[in-house]
C-alpha cells in the first residue's frame, strides 16, 4: 500500500477502517431513535477505502475524565479524597443549575437554597421524625420540587435581573429564617447528628471517607444523566428553538413556557435530592448553605467553565474546588485567585472553558478567510488551499486557462473593436472581434445576457441575465427599453466588454 | 402575466379530414374558457412580413368548454401490477436490486417499495438526502429508518438489499458493489471499497398502506387533495433486476443475488427481470415479473430500456447479449404523456381543407392556440406539402438557450426570450426536448405530442436565433402556397413513415418543411422508390 503524505487538518486521528462484508450492528439506547455514539463515515475518494471516525468525541472524554477519577480515588491522600467528594456534590449542583440557566434561560439564583432547603427538610425529618435515612432522599426530592414550584411561578412574570435578584432575596430570608427557627434548631440554626448512609463507626475513618466518596460520584453520575435526558431529548430541542426565536417558537406550537417550568422542576427536584445527600455526607447542616458567598463562588464555577454546558460546569467546578479547599494554606489569597480567574476568563472568553475550542476555530477560521482574501488579486486562479477542495483537478487548469484568455482578449478591446459591432452586431467579423464574441457566447448561462421581446411592441427589447438554473427565470438586468433588435444586440455585447475588463 | 392560465395539447397532432381529434385543456384560474377553430395561414409576427393570419373556420364548438387544473406527473418510474395486494402489508420480508445511481441530491428517492409519504406508512428502499442507503418503515403510528453510514458514489453498479425481520425487529442493509472493469465509473483498478452491511434494531415496522400507495420502481406515492395519488421521491439512475422476499434472506443467499444467481423459489414474491420480454424490435413499457404471481410492473413516462446492466460485458448491442441488458434508467423529469383528461373531442368535417389549424382557447385575458395539422381524406391537389413532424417533436420544448452553454457560440447569436417561454420553463411541467438533458446529466431520448409543446405555437420564433423554427417558419411556406393561389395537401413525417410510398404517390410534386431533419428508414425508402 503507497504512503500518502499526511495532509489535511488532523493527519494523527484515529480512524477505523470497517469491512464492507462484516455486518456493522448500530446500536440504539435503550427505548430511544439515537445510537450510543455519533460517527462520521466516508468513503475517502483518495484511497477510496471506508473510513469510520469518532464524529462527537465528548462521550470519550467524559468516560475517560469520570474513569481516571474513580480510578484515582482509592489512592489520594484523605484530604484530597474529601475535596474529590466535595468537587462531585458542587459538580452535581452546577450540572443541574446549568439546566435552570441553560437549558430553561432561567437565571435563577436560589440554587443553594433549594439544595439547602432540601438538606434542612430531609434531616428534621430524620433527626425529629425517626424518617430512615434512604428516604431522606425522597423526602428531599419531594422540598426540592415545592420550594421550586413556588419559585417558578415568578419565573415566566420577571424578566432575568429582576428574577435573579428575588431568588438571591430568597436565599437571604431562608437563612434568616432558619437561623431564627429556635424549635428545630437547636444550635447556631444548624441541625446535626444526621443519619447517613456511612456507617457511624466509618464516620471520618479511611472507608466512610471512601464511602462518601463514592456516594458522591454517584451523585454527580445521577445529575449528569438528569442533564443528558432533559437537555438532548424533547425538552431540551423545544427550548432550544425558543432560545433561537420565542416568536416563532410559539407560532410553531411550542409551549416554551410550559417547557420552561418543567425543567425547573425536574432540576429543583434534583437540587432537593442533593440536599438530602449533603445533609448525610457531613452528617450535619448549618445555615452557612444559604450564604451569599457560597452562592458566589458557584457562581464563579460556572462563569468559568462555561453557561449552558455540562462540561463547562464540571471543569469550572473543579478549578474553583482546588483552588478553593485544596489550596487551603494559601488563606484569603485563594479568593483572589477565584476572582482573577474569573476577571481573565470574562475578559478573553465569550462561553468560558468549555467554549474556549469553538471560539479557537472561529478565530482560525476568519483568519484563513482573511488570508484568502489578501490573496484575491491573482484574478480567479485557484488558491492553493483551494485547490485541494476541487475533486477534479481539471477544474484548477481550466481556471488558469480561462483567465490567461481574459488577459489576452482584454488587450483586444479598443474603441475600433467596440465601434465596428456596433455597426454590425451580427457580423461578418474581424479576427479579434470574432475571439472576443466567441469567448463571451461560449460563457457558462448562470447570469449569461440574452435579450427578453417586451409585449409592448415586436421590436421591444430589455436586457436579463439567465439563472443556469432550470426553472429558475431570468433576472432583468437594467429597466431600459430597445426598439432596435441591433442596438439589444449591442448593448449586450458592451456589458459583456464591461465584465471582461472588469474580471 | 394574468392570473388565468390555460395550456393544452391536441392527441393526435395530425389527422385526416373527418377524424377525431381529443383536446386535453388545463385551465388555472376559470372553470370556463371560450374556444374557437382557425386556420392558420401565417405564424410569425415580424412586422416587414404579412404578420399573423388566421382564417376563422365555422364548426360546431360548445359556447364554452368547461374546465379544470389539470396535473401532469413529472418523472419516470414503474407500478407493479398488484390487485390482490400482494407487496402490501408484508411483515418479514427482503428487498432487493442491482442499481446504478446517477444523481445525489437533496431530496430522498426510492428505488422499490410501497410507502405512503402522507401516512408515513409501508416500507421504502433508498438513497437518503445525504447519498446513504436507506429503508424508511412506518405503521402509521411512527416511522423508522436504517440507513449505510457511507453514501454511494454516483454512477457505479451496486447490489443493494434490505430486510425487516418482524420477530426481531431487526432490519438489515446489505450495500455490495458490483464494480467491474466494463460497468461503472471507475475501474476495478482503484481498491473501491464501498461495500456496507448494517444491522439495527427498529422501534416501528412496515404498516399496510392498502389504497394509499401501490408498489413502485424509482417511486413512492405522495398524496395531494386536489391532485390525488402521485409520484414522488423519484429515483436518478438505472435499475437492473430487482424483487421481493417474504423471508429475511441470509448474507450467502443475498451474496448469490449480488453475484448473478437465480434467485431460490422459497418465499419469492416478485422478480422483475427487465431482460425477460427484450426483443429483436426493442420492448415495450412493461417490466416483466419472472416470480410466481406475475405483478408485472408497467413503466410511466418512458423509462429509457435497453441500458446497459450491471453484468454488461461490452456486448454493443442488446441484441447480441440481452441478458446483459437489464438496465432501466428513470429520470425524475421525464414526461412523455401528460395523460390528461379529454376535455372536447373535436369530429372534424370530411370537407375540411388541408392545412394547419389551431383551437383558440381564451378566458380570463388568457389565450392558448393548441395547433394540429389536418390532412384531406383522400389526396386531392398535385402538390404536397410534407411537413417535418418529427423535427417539431425533436425540437418540441427545446431549452438550449436557457441550458447549453455552447448555445450562443453555435448560432453566434444572443438569445431573444419571450414572457411565455418563460411560463412554460417555470412550469417545468411539459418536458424535455430530445436536444436537452435530464437532471443527471444523460440526454433525453424521447419526445411526444402528448403534451403542451410552445415550439409548435404559430406565434413562436426560436430563441437561440431569433426566427421562427419548424411549424411557425413552415408556416411561411403555407402562406406563399396560398398567397400565389396554389392547391395543395398536407402531409407529415408520420404519415410518410407509416404509409410509406403510397403517401407520396398521388402527388406530382412534395414540397420539404424548412428544416426536415428526422427521417426514418420507412420514410428514406418512400422517398427514394
Amino acid at each position: 500500500m503507497t504512503r500518502f503524505y499526511e495532509i489535511g487538518q488532523r493527519p494523527a486521528e484515529v480512524v477505523l477502517h470497517p469491512s464492507g462484508d462484516a455486518p456493522l450492528h448500530r446500536r440504539r439506547v435503550p427505548f430511544t431513535r439515537r445510537h450510543w455514539f455519533k460517527w462520521r463515515s466516508r468513503l475517502n475518494a483518495k484511497t477510496l477505502e471506508q473510513e469510520r471516525m469518532l464524529a462527537d468525541k465528548r462521550p470519550l472524554w467524559w468516560a475517560l475524565g469520570l474513569g481516571a477519577l474513580a480510578v484515582a480515588a482509592p489512592f489520594l491522600s484523605n484530604p484530597m479524597l474529601t475535596i474529590a467528594a466535595i468537587f462531585c456534590i458542587f459538580s452535581a449542583i452546577n450540572v443541574l443549575w446549568t439546566l435552570v440557566i441553560g437549558t430553561a434561560g432561567i437565571f435563577s439564583l436560589a440554587t443553594l437554597a433549594i439544595v439547602g432547603i432540601g438538606a434542612y427538610v430531609s434531616a428534621a425529618m430524620n433527626v425529629y421524625l425517626g424518617l430512615p435515612w434512604p428516604l431522606m432522599f425522597v423526602a428531599g426530592g419531594v422540598a426540592g420540587l415545592v420550594v421550586g414550584g413556588f419559585l417558578a411561578l415568578p419565573s415566566t412574570r420577571l424578566d432575568g435581573l429582576y428574577y435573579a435578584l428575588l431568588t438571591m432575596g430568597f436565599a437571604e430570608i431562608c437563612r434568616v429564617f432558619v437561623q431564627q427557627l429556635k424549635a428545630l434548631t437547636v444550635a447556631n440554626g444548624s441541625i446535626n447528628n444526621v443519619d447517613s448512609f456511612i456507617p457511624d463507626a466509618w464516620q471520618l475513618q479511611r472507608p466512610g471517607l471512601l464511602l462518601g466518596f463514592a456516594g458522591a460520584f454517584v451523585i454527580l453520575l445521577l445529575a449528569l444523566l438528569v442533564f443528558r435526558v432533559v437537555n438532548s431529548e424533547r425538552l431540551g430541542m423545544l427550548l432550544q428553538t425558543a432560545r433561537e426565536d420565542e416568536a416563532f417558537a410559539e407560532a410553531t406550537g411550542i409551549d416554551y413556557r410550559r417547557a420552561r417550568l418543567h425543567v425547573f422542576l425536574i432540576s429543583s427536584a434534583g437540587l432537593g435530592v442533593i440536599g438530602a445527600f449533603y445533609a448525610q455526607f457531613y452528617g450535619s447542616i448549618s445555615p452557612q448553605v444559604f450564604s451569599l458567598d457560597q452562592l458566589m463562588l458557584l457562581f464563579a464555577m460556572i462563569v468559568i467553565g462555561g453557561l449552558g454546558r455540562s462540561e463547562g460546569a464540571v471543569i469550572g467546578t473543579a478549578i474553583v474546588v482546588l483552588i478553593d479547599k485544596g489550596l487551603l494554606n494559601l488563606g484569603p489569597v485563594r479568593i483572589l485567585l477565584v476572582a482573577a480567574i474569573m476577571l481573565i476568563v470574562t475578559l478573553f472568553l465569550h462561553n468560558g472553558l468549555a467554549g474556549a475550542r469553538e471560539q479557537f476555530r472561529g478565530w482560525r477560521r476568519r483568519k484563513q478567510s482573511e488570508a484568502r482574501a489578501r490573496r484575491t488579486e491573482k484574478g480567479g486562479e485557484v488558491m492553493p488551499e483551494e485547490a485541494i477542495e476541487i475533486a477534479d483537478k481539471q477544474e484548477v487548469y481550466y481556471r488558469r486557462f480561462q483567465k490567461r484568455l481574459r488577459e489576452r482578449l482584454k488587450a483586444l478591446i479598443t474603441p475600433e473593436l467596440i465601434e465596428e459591432h456596433r455597426l454590425n452586431p451580427l457580423g461578418h467579423h474581424s479576427d479579434a472581434l470574432s475571439r472576443v464574441l466567441n469567448h463571451f457566447r461560449r460563457g457558462e448561462v448562470a447570469d449569461k445576457y440574452a435579450i427578453m421581446r417586451q409585449p409592448e411592441a415586436f421590436h421591444a427589447y430589455k436586457i436579463v441575465a439567465f439563472s443556469g438554473v432550470r426553472g429558475a427565470p431570468p433576472r432583468l438586468v437594467d429597466d431600459k427599453t430597445y426598439y432596435d433588435i441591433n442596438e439589444a444586440y449591442h448593448a449586450v455585447f458592451l456589458l459583456r466588454v464591461n465584465d471582461l475588463m472588469e474580471a | 402575466m394574468t392570473d388565468t392560465r390555460i395550456f393544452g395539447y391536441a392527441d393526435p397532432l395530425a389527422a385526416r379530414a373527418g377524424s377525431k381529434i381529443d383536446f386535453m385543456i388545463s385551465v388555472e384560474g376559470r372553470d370556463e374558457v371560450a374556444a374557437r377553430l382557425v386556420r392558420v395561414l401565417h405564424g410569425d409576427e415580424n412586422p416587414e412580413g404579412p404578420g399573423y393570419v388566421e382564417e376563422a373556420v365555422e364548426i360546431d364548438l360548445p359556447a364554452a368548454l368547461a374546465v379544470k387544473r389539470q396535473f401532469t406527473q413529472v418523472g419516470s418510474f414503474a407500478r407493479a401490477d398488484d390487485p390482490m395486494g400482494r407487496l402490501d402489508g408484508l411483515a418479514s420480508f427482503t428487498l432487493f436490486a442491482h442499481v446504478f445511481p446517477t444523481l445525489p441530491k437533496a431530496e430522498r428517492q426510492q428505488i422499490m417499495g410501497r410507502w405512503d409519504i402522507e401516512g408515513s406508512k409501508g416500507f421504502g428502499l433508498g438513497i437518503d438526502p445525504d447519498g446513504h442507503v436507506a429503508m424508511w418503515l412506518g405503521d402509521g403510528t411512527g416511522g423508522d429508518e436504517i440507513r449505510t453510514e457511507i453514501p454511494l458514489v454516483p454512477r457505479c453498479w451496486y447490489f443493494v438489499a434490505a430486510s425487516y425481520d418482524a420477530a426481531t425487529k431487526q432490519a438489515q442493509l446489505h450495500v455490495i458493489n458490483c464494480v467491474t472493469q466494463w460497468n461503472s465509473r471507475i475501474s476495478t483498478v482503484v481498491p473501491f471499497e464501498g461495500d456496507s452491511w448494517i444491522k439495527e434494531t427498529l422501534r416501528h415496522g412496515p404498516g399496510a398502506t392498502a389504497g394509499a400507495a401501490s408498489f413502485k420502481l424509482a417511486s413512492a406515492t405522495a398524496f395531494n387533495p386536489v391532485r390525488g395519488h402521485y409520484g414522488a421521491f423519484l429515483f436518478n439512475g438505472k435499475i437492473d433486476r430487482s424483487g421481493v422476499y417474504s423471508r429475511v434472506l441470509t448474507r450467502d443467499e443475498v451474496v448469490g443475488l449480488a453475484k448473478g444467481a437465480a434467485p431460490v423459489a422459497d418465499g419469492l414474491v416478485a422478480y422483475w427481470d427487465a431482460t425477460a420480454n427484450l426483443g429483436r424490435n426493442g420492448v415495450g413499457d412493461m417490466i416483466r415479473d419472472t416470480g410466481p404471481h406475475g405483478l408485472h410492473m408497467q413503466g410511466v413516462n418512458r423509462p429509457v430500456r435497453c441500458m446497459t446492466g450491471w453484468n454488461w460485458r461490452g456486448e454493443d448491442s442488446y441484441r447480441l447479449a440481452p441478458e446483459t441488458y437489464g438496465g432501466v434508467h428513470f429520470h425524475d423529469d421525464a414526461m412523455t404523456d401528460c395523460a390528461w383528461e379529454v376535455t372536447h373531442s373535436l369530429t372534424l368535417p370530411e370537407g375540411l381543407k388541408s392545412g394547419v389549424y389551431c383551437l383558440k382557447v381564451s378566458g380570463g385575458g388568457a389565450e392558448d392556440s393548441i395547433p394540429f395539422i389536418v390532412r384531406p381524406k383522400t389526396p386531392r391537389a398535385k402538390l404536397a406539402v410534407l411537413l417535418p413532424t418529427f423535427t417539431y417533436l425533436a425540437y418540441g420544448n427545446e431549452h438550449l438557450s436557457y441550458e447549453a452553454p455552447i448555445a450562443q457560440a453555435i448560432t453566434a447569436h444572443t438569445p431573444v426570450i419571450v414572457a411565455e417561454d418563460l411560463e412554460y420553463k417555470k412550469l417545468d411541467e411539459f418536458g424535455l426536448s430530445t436536444y436537452d438533458h435530464h437532471t443527471d446529466g444523460a440526454g433525453c431520448c424521447y419526445s411526444s405530442w402528448k403534451r403542451p409543446i410552445i415550439t409548435l405555437r404559430p406565434r413562436y420564433r426560436l430563441p437561440a436565433m431569433n426566427f421562427p423554427w419548424a411549424l411557425p417558419a413552415d408556416l411561411s411556406l403555407i402562406w406563399w402556397l396560398e398567397h400565389a393561389g396554389y392547391d395543395y395537401d398536407i402531409i407529415t413525417d408520420h404519415d410518410l413513415h407509416a404509409e410509406g410510398l403510397d403517401c407520396l404517390k398521388p402527388h406530382a410534386c412534395v414540397m420539404n418543411g424548412t428544416h426536415p431533419e428526422y427521417y426514418s428508414e420507412e420514410m428514406i425508402d418512400a422517398t427514394e422508390a
